[in-house]
């Protein structure tokens, strides 16, 4: 009786709610937003189709608009002396790989080499010189230069407050102020300097210290293309912050972006980067370590730059006196459904069963689990000329997939910017061959197949799967599924320079080949045991405590080493402990912080070996060039 | 007392719901979650998010629905559609929710430009929530899904993983320290000012005072790491079993997962929480005691020429232990949350660190739910004190 009033009162309460919820409901909008303070934008901002002309950010700022002034800064900055401050363990060869020079790590196929930018060492003296040149002269017993009407040489600093840039950002306040440049330091909230419309977003500052990430293809069109500088008159539109507008630039960084021949690629990420050093929009700092600890008595274990996962020659890791090598993770996969759970742990356990298609050594490409990457140059890609009618799915100039009609602007076969008129237009269409290698195997001796990436196309594509973003999806005009591969034939106008890494994923279709889309996410066989065509095989998975892999007799490449292999759940606060006690083998730069005190006293006594690498992720400090 | 009963579990009742409600809105309101950072990758050029991904995405967290809708799918399991009377469908065509909100960029009272909901582009009736997936209701024990840690599977598989490891951890430990610190207060308080005393009281002062991070990592070091690498016999430093078998001097070879091995990692996580309970509850236990042996009857149980024995343990203890059993019912949800710190310390598998994962994550079902059972066992840990009272002295009466 009791429960039976229990849930009719809460029944009532439930649809009072819903009566309660319907009224405070806005009311749909069809043409214009509601009265309220100052709207700017009702849709999320995507880039414009004509140019900008701005009318604000013209006044060349008053003091880093002078070249001079820019180069100064560069010469008082000494890059050794930030590392150190802040990886103070770290040995000064690794110290030195760390210095960038330009926006692409020294050790990248990109890079353009140290003869071809201008390389900026420390030299306090050149840097004065260059700021009396300038008309910031110091006064004697002055500490901070003036200019001939008297004012300070003082610029605002931006940053956030994370104790990393606390820690290198007073270090350069100091060399600035060696310079006589008085540096004002402001330590904002990270949500406050990255967030959508405020600090960087809205080119609210100075010098703007923060972090990118560098990946195995550079990118950057929309960090230094003219057409990218955020302005209230393109809804803050791009990422070039600085406001960097240099033609030659500009035309290079997008030739780099959208050319597909790798030496192309090359001379033009030559030309921005000299062009890049000549203006300092912003002065390249350092790289960011990753850290990695192991077990002395391990081998063949070796992260290498530019590569993410650092599992990739997992096979030929061994420990001596033992089958079992123990891995410390603290962070627990969530899933290992890695089409809806990206998260970097995911991938490493994920990749023991089925490593990746390709890998990234030192930044560069190379094939795995695919005969070659069909790259234009080996004719594993072609990119034809097509005539394309009014409403066929193509890639426009933005980068957009859209129904081809009048009005649209796309790149045309000559590679120029057109506006879509009616009739046909010729454009670019790549096509690319994908063949798996000879003999690849599930763990259950079933060979795998096209029908295999055939699943692994059907699941990435249908929005059932829990699935994020399908602009691979839209972007794919067919694939055609053989016994050993694929054939993938992009939508006229997408040229992706990374067009020949593998698309599509392997899923067992002899397995899962009809379980529902949705159902994909929660079924145990795809989120906690998916079966295997690696090195490994997945046994068993104890939430919270452990993963457990045994070696995989089916795998078609080099036999594991280790027989078994233990992915244990452990916490930031007993990493080490657990390292130095023996309970696990290996902590990645995802439990490491960095090199303690205590790694280092414990490798010098031959326990552990430690890796610290340049990690992708450099600092720099964004120079504002003009002002509102 | 019948009558009683049933008013408190009713009260009890309103209780747990009005913290549900409570901590379901606050959570709501919380930043995060699994939307944030998306504006971000909407604009990146090769994994870009269309605003049909984002209404999806926001449809499969049910942050499309208003917060009404999704608490009482969350705690009942409905509405799961339009109200079904002789096959006749009521209400279909309600409001609730917004499956695509119109968004813009305000100025606030502040001078800061924030993004803000200003209207609705498409609704959500009530009958698009046919066939939607959605819990049974927390009610019922269906959790729902968790959104991040056990990514779309049930949040009791999370909760069920952690269970057994924290009721070994802080069962044992309370235990312990019960067996410990209850004969430690009382034997304290009898022999006030004696040197044991103040041995005792210096030490249980330390002990209130240390954290438990401190203890813990001084234990790793003084137990677990300096013997092994003097070559000593040691206490494996964290987790709740090894992964390889291996060999302790004096123990012996230890197979890993068994028994032996299970319990020398418990040592030291057990250790810790045992010594910062008995620190605290003894000293409880002697100031009750105090009060309690400084009472005319005790004195005049003595005059009557009782035992010291009989005095203390029954006309003494009985009485001081009635303000105590405050503090040992309420370890009943702490049976349940466990040890945040100290489970962190020696990676402990349990419920404290599910419960700063869960947050620091923004996987609010999972927050929701330990949430609604600590609320569930407090107050019944309320009720069970109220009771134990009643047991304890016997003039109390409920009424």
């Amino acid at each position: 009786m009791l429960r039976n009033r229990l849930f009719f009162v809460m029944g009532l309460l439930v649809v009072a709610s819903m009566i309660l919820s319907a009224c405070g409901t806005p009311a749909p909008v069809a043409t214009e937003a509601p009265a309220v303070e100052q709207p700017v934008a009702t849709e999320a901002p995507v880039p414009t189709e004509a140019p900008v002309t701005p009318t604000s950010f013209t006044t060349p700022h008053p003091i880093l608009g002078d070249l001079k002034v820019r180069q100064a800064l560069s010469y008082c900055t000494n890059k050794a002396d930030l590392i150190k401050s802040v990886y103070p363990l770290v040995n000064e060869e690794t110290q030195a790989n760390l210095i960038m020079n330009t926006f692409i790590p020294t050790s990248h196929w990109a890079y353009a080499g140290d003869e071809n930018v201008t390389i900026y060492p420390f030299d306090a003296a050149k840097g004065a010189a260059l700021l009396d040149e300038a008309g910031w002269t110091l006064a004697e017993g002055a500490s901070f230069r003036t200019n001939a009407a008297g004012d300070e040489l003082a610029l605002k600093f931006t940053t956030t407050s994370a104790a990393f840039r606390q820690t290198w950002a007073a270090i350069w306040e100091a060399q600035m102020a060696e310079c006589g440049v008085r540096v004002v330091r402001l330590h904002a909230p990270a949500s406050w300097w990255f967030g959508d419309t405020t600090g960087i977003a809205r080119r609210d500052y100075e010098l703007g210290a923060f972090a990118w990430v560098g990946q195995a293809d550079p990118g950057g069109q929309t960090l230094y293309a003219c057409d990218q500088i955020p302005l209230p008159e393109n809804g803050w539109v791009g990422q070039n912050a600085m406001g960097w507008c240099n033609e030659l630039a500009s035309t290079n960084i997008k030739l780099a972006n959208n050319t597909l021949i790798k030496d192309e690629r090359i001379a033009a990420y030559t030309i921005v980067q000299q062009e890049f050093t000549k203006d300092i929009p912003s002065i390249p700092l350092f790289n960011r370590t990753e850290t990695f600890a192991a077990a002395a008595d391990l081998s063949g274990f070796q992260p290498v730059p530019g590569q993410e996962y650092y599992n990739y020659n997992i096979q030929d890791w061994e420990k001596a006196g033992s089958d079992t090598i123990v891995i410390g993770f603290t962070q627990e996969p969530a899933s290992l459904f890695t089409l809806v759970e990206d998260a970097f742990v995911a991938n490493i356990a994920y990749q023991i069963v089925r490593p990746a298609q390709e890998v990234h050594l030192n930044y560069d490409f190379k094939a795995t689990l695919v005969k070659d990457l069909p790259t234009i140059e080996n004719g594993g890609t072609t990119n034809n000329d097509v005539e394309v009618a009014e409403g066929t799915k193509v890639m426009d100039a933005d980068g957009n997939v859209v129904d081809l009609a009048a009005g649209v602007f796309v790149m045309n076969a000559a590679g120029e910017k057109v506006e879509f008129t009616g009739g046909t237009i010729t454009m670019k269409q790549m096509v690319s061959r994908f063949d798996l290698i000879d003999g690849l195997k599930w763990e259950d001796g079933t060979p795998v197949t096209g029908a295999d990436l055939e699943l692994g196309k059907k699941i990435s594509c249908d929005p059932e799967s829990g699935a994020t973003s399908f602009i691979t999806c839209d972007k794919t005009a067919s694939t055609e599924f053989s016994d050993n591969g694929y054939t993938q034939t992009w939508i006229p106008g997408v040229q992706d320079p990374l067009y020949f890494l593998p698309v599509w994923a392997i899923f067992p279709a002899h397995q899962l080949g009809d379980l529902a889309a949705k159902d994909w996410a929660t079924d145990p066989r795809v989120a906690e045991t998916p079966l295997s065509y690696g090195p490994y095989k997945l046994v068993e998975w104890v939430k919270g405590e452990k993963l457990v892999f045994a070696a995989n007799e089916n795998w078609v490449g080099t036999p594991a080493k280790s027989p078994n292999l233990v992915i244990q759940i452990i916490t930031p606060e007993s990493a080490e402990a657990l390292l130095l006690g023996g309970e696990i083998d290996i902590l990645d730069s995802t439990s490491l912080a960095g090199l303690s005190e205590t790694l280092a006293a414990a490798e010098a006594e031959g326990k552990i070996k430690t890796f610290v690498e340049a990690g992708g992720t450099w600092e720099h400090i964004d120079i504002q060039l003009f002002t509102r | 007392m019948t009558a009683y009963l049933i008013r408190r579990v009713l009260q009890s009742i309103l209780v747990v719901f009005i913290s549900a409600v409570a901590s379901y809105v606050l959570l709501s309101f919380a930043p995060g979650g699994p939307l944030s950072g998306l504006r971000q990758i909407q604009q990146s050029g090769r994994f870009r998010i269309t605003e049909e991904d984002i209404a999806r995405i926001r449809a499969s967290f049910e942050l499309d629905l208003n917060l009404p809708v999704r608490f009482g799918r969350w705690l009942i399991g409905v509405p799961r559609g339009p109200l079904v009377i002789g096959g006749k469908e009521y209400f279909a065509e309600m409001v609730v929710g917004c499956r695509r909100p119109v968004e813009a960029e305000v100025t606030n009272s502040r001078g800061v430009v924030e993004i803000v909901t200003v209207g609705c582009k498409e609704d959500v009736l009530l009958k698009d929530l046919v066939g939607r997936r959605t819990s049974r209701g927390v009610l019922l024990g269906d959790f729902g899904l968790s959104w991040r840690l056990l990514r779309d599977r049930p949040v009791s598989d999370l909760i069920e993983s952690r269970i057994p490891k924290t009721l070994q951890l802080i069962g044992l430990e309370t235990l312990l320290s019960l067996i410990i610190g209850i004969p430690l207060g009382i034997y304290s308080a009898v022999r006030q000012y004696s040197r044991f005393d103040y041995i005792f009281t210096t030490l249980a002062f330390m002990g209130s005072a240390m954290p438990s991070f401190f203890f813990g990592l001084l234990f790793i070091l003084l137990f677990s790491i300096l013997p092994k690498n003097a070559g000593l016999a040691y206490i494996p430093a964290g987790l709740s079993e090894s992964v390889r078998n291996y060999t302790i001097p004096l123990i012996g070879e230890v197979i890993a997962g068994s028994f032996k091995d299970r319990a020398l990692h418990m040592i030291l996580p057990v250790a810790v929480l045992t010594i910062l309970n008995v620190a605290g509850w003894s000293r409880y236990i002697r100031a009750s005691m105090l009060d309690v042996l400084r009472q005319d009857y005790v004195r005049t149980a003595r005059a009557k020429g009782l035992g010291q024995k009989m005095v203390i343990l029954k006309h003494a203890l009985r009485n001081a232990l009635i303000p105590f059993i405050t503090i040992v019912v309420f370890t009943i949800p702490g049976l349940f949350s466990g040890a945040i710190i100290t489970e962190s310390i020696f990676a402990w598998p349990g419920m404290g660190r599910l419960y700063i994962l869960a947050l620091g994550d923004y996987d609010y079902p999972v927050a929701m739910a330990l949430f609604f059972i600590l609320s569930v066992l407090t107050v019944i840990a309320t009720l069970l004190r109220d009771v134990l009272y009643t047991i304890a002295d016997p003039r109390i009466r409920l009424h």
